[in-house]
């Protein structure tokens, strides 16, 4: 049995007709970095609500089939104990602030107050995960006086250090800088180093290809293609369907019709651009 | 952005040092006097001889000294002059301007009102000043409050300043394609319009976005809270606490016996 488990999953918003997502299978084992890719409206959020038990829990409609995280089920239990088994980071870093505490290390406590974790063991675990982020330094900080970049990491060390059991994250950096993009990816990768399970609805291929074991194409609220990020971010079938490609994919794949590109596979980032270009 | 979202200023004092809870007693305990005394100098005695004291042994004199004279003495002294002028009803008067007559009752009368807005704006700003927002709501739900009233509140202190820059945002982005928003005042209410569609709806969005992410910190859990901070409440406390009660129960008892 895989650490994440989806099984028929078809789900319905409230007054809506066409099925958000459409019979979704899918099994992550534990440790594994799978990212989310897919044009506006595939249904990526909507699967990160689902792992994260906001769908069925928050987001009423109709949901069938099971969501299973580390042998729990979303629909036999209540929202704040998933909470404990899959974390949610999403887009807007301002929004995710609380808003009821005055400093970032008041901030990050706040889950840790809500689930009843003691004063002492609370401390030593904000500290720690402010560490593992590397936002010591914005401790006494007002989290409305952050950077948007720092926001996000606020955000995501207030999830962390709840120590989910699978981290999930919609499109984390899309209203970042570059700055706060690099940071904010930095967080996430050391957390996938140190055995993390994480999911990520990301359109960054470049990063995806640096960073992810697994790419997950979506489509219309079905899953199109799953496999390494080679295979998917370069795979033909993406074309024409509103899904972001690589610039470097793009370009070797016209060579390629000029007869320019001679290696098999296609390239994602600019280095195995490079490469491939140099011994042509 | 300013980092110093309330108006909360540390310092090492007696009265720092109480109990959020007995603070917000005693700041009850002063107003509820202050208003329901018969004395006509009575709330502008406790102003002087009660929060004054007060502020000094928080250390704030200077702060506190100048909210009031910024904004609450404008504000209780603009009720007074309006009073003063516009309501009738006395018999006395003390002098006329046109069809404008000005009598010593109502004076008086308005006098009394703007010193106890006075001392009820007053004794707030020092219960704010010398307490910790956070700690007052963590003390107040650890006894009972319902967690969901206390952010509520706390969420709403912190998001005004959040609003009004936000404005002023929109505000620059509809005048840079052509929003007059500096000529008269009908003319600006009806071109304002444009403004409120992005201020609501976008708080729509944020209201639910801002859910989910309390939810997912587990804010509805059924633990029970602890809290960051620890917040004394010592024997002294309670028998401030408990003296104030006392003491109001009496006055109260007194007036009625009396009367
Ligand atoms: N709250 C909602 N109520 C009704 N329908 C919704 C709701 N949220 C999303 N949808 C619909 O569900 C489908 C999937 O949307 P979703 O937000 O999951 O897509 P997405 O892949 O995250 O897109 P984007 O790239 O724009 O973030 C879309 O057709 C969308 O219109
Ligand atoms: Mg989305």
């Amino acid at each position: 049995m895989a650490f994440v488990n989806l099984t028929n999953v078809t789900y319905k918003y409230p007054l809506t007709q066409t099925p958000a997502l459409q019979n979704i299978n899918l099994r992550v084992e534990e440790g594994e970095f799978v990212a989310l890719i897919g044009p506006n409206g595939a249904g990526k959020s909507t699967l990160c609500y689902t792992l994260a038990g906001f769908v069925p829990h928050f987001f009423k409609g109709e949901l069938t089939g099971s969501v299973e995280v580390a042998g729990m089920q979303t629909n036999q239990s209540s929202l704040h104990e998933w909470v404990l088994n899959a974390g949610l980071v999403f887009q807007n870093p301002f929004n995710q602030i609380s808003g009821a505490k005055y400093t970032v290390f008041e901030e990050i406590a706040f889950g840790l107050e809500n689930i009843g974790v003691p004063r002492d063991e609370m401390k030593v675990r904000v500290e720690e995960a402010m560490r593992l982020t590397g936002i010591s330094d914005l401790a006494d900080r007002s989290p409305y006086s952050l950077s948007g970049g720092q926001q996000q990491r606020v955000a995501l060390t207030s999830i962390l250090v709840m120590q989910p059991k699978v981290l999930v994250l919609d499109e984390p950096t899309s209203q970042l800088d570059p700055i706060g993009t690099r940071e904010v990816f930095g967080v996430i990768r050391t957390m996938a180093e140190r055995g993390m399970t994480v999911i990520m609805a990301e359109h960054k291929v470049e990063w995806i290809a640096n960073f992810a074991d697994r790419v997950i194409a979506l489509h219309e609220g079905q899953i199109l293609l799953d496999g390494t990020p080679r295979e998917v971010l370069t795979s033909d079938i993406l074309l024409d369907k509103g899904f972001g490609i690589s610039r470097y994919t793009s370009v070797a794949r016209r060579a390629r019709t000029l007869g320019l590109w001679k290696r098999e596979g296609l390239p994602v980032t600019l280095e195995e651009a490079a490469e491939g270009f140099k011994n042509a | 952005m300013n980092d110093r979202l309330s108006f909360y200023r540390k310092r090492n004092s007696p009265v720092h040092a109480l109990n959020p809870f007995t603070k917000l007693i005693l700041v009850s305990a002063l107003i509820f006097y202050g208003l329901t005394a018969k004395g006509f100098w009575t709330a502008t005695l406790m102003v002087a001889f009660v929060l004054l004291p007060l502020a000094l042994a928080s250390k704030l004199l200077k702060e506190y000294v100048g909210v009031a004279l910024k904004v609450i003495l404008p504000t209780a002294g603009f009720m007074f002059v309006m009073q003063s002028v516009f309501i009738p009803g006395g018999t006395t008067e003390i002098f006329r301007l046109g069809f404008i007559s000005v009598e010593l009752e109502t004076v008086q009368r308005s006098y009394l009102i703007a010193s106890r807005i006075f001392l009820f704006i007053s004794a707030f700003v020092l219960l704010l000043l010398t307490t910790h927002p956070s700690e007052l709501m963590s003390d107040l739900t650890r006894r009972g409050l319902p967690p969901q009233f206390a952010y509520v509140i706390i969420s709403t202190l912190q998001i005004i300043p959040q609003m009004q820059a936000k404005a002023q945002t929109i505000i620059a982005a509809q005048r840079s394609r052509g929003l007059d928003t500096e000529s008269s005042f009908f003319k600006r209410a009806g071109l304002l319009v444009p403004l409120v569609g992005p201020l609501v709806f976008g708080s729509l969005v944020e209201v639910e976005e801002r859910a989910i992410a309390i939810e997912a910190r587990g804010f509805t859990s059924t633990r029970t809270k602890t809290f960051l901070h620890d917040i004394p409440d010592t024997p002294a406390d309670k028998f401030i606490r408990w003296t104030l009660t006392l003491f109001i129960i009496i006055s109260l008892a007194a007036r009625l016996w009396l009367s």
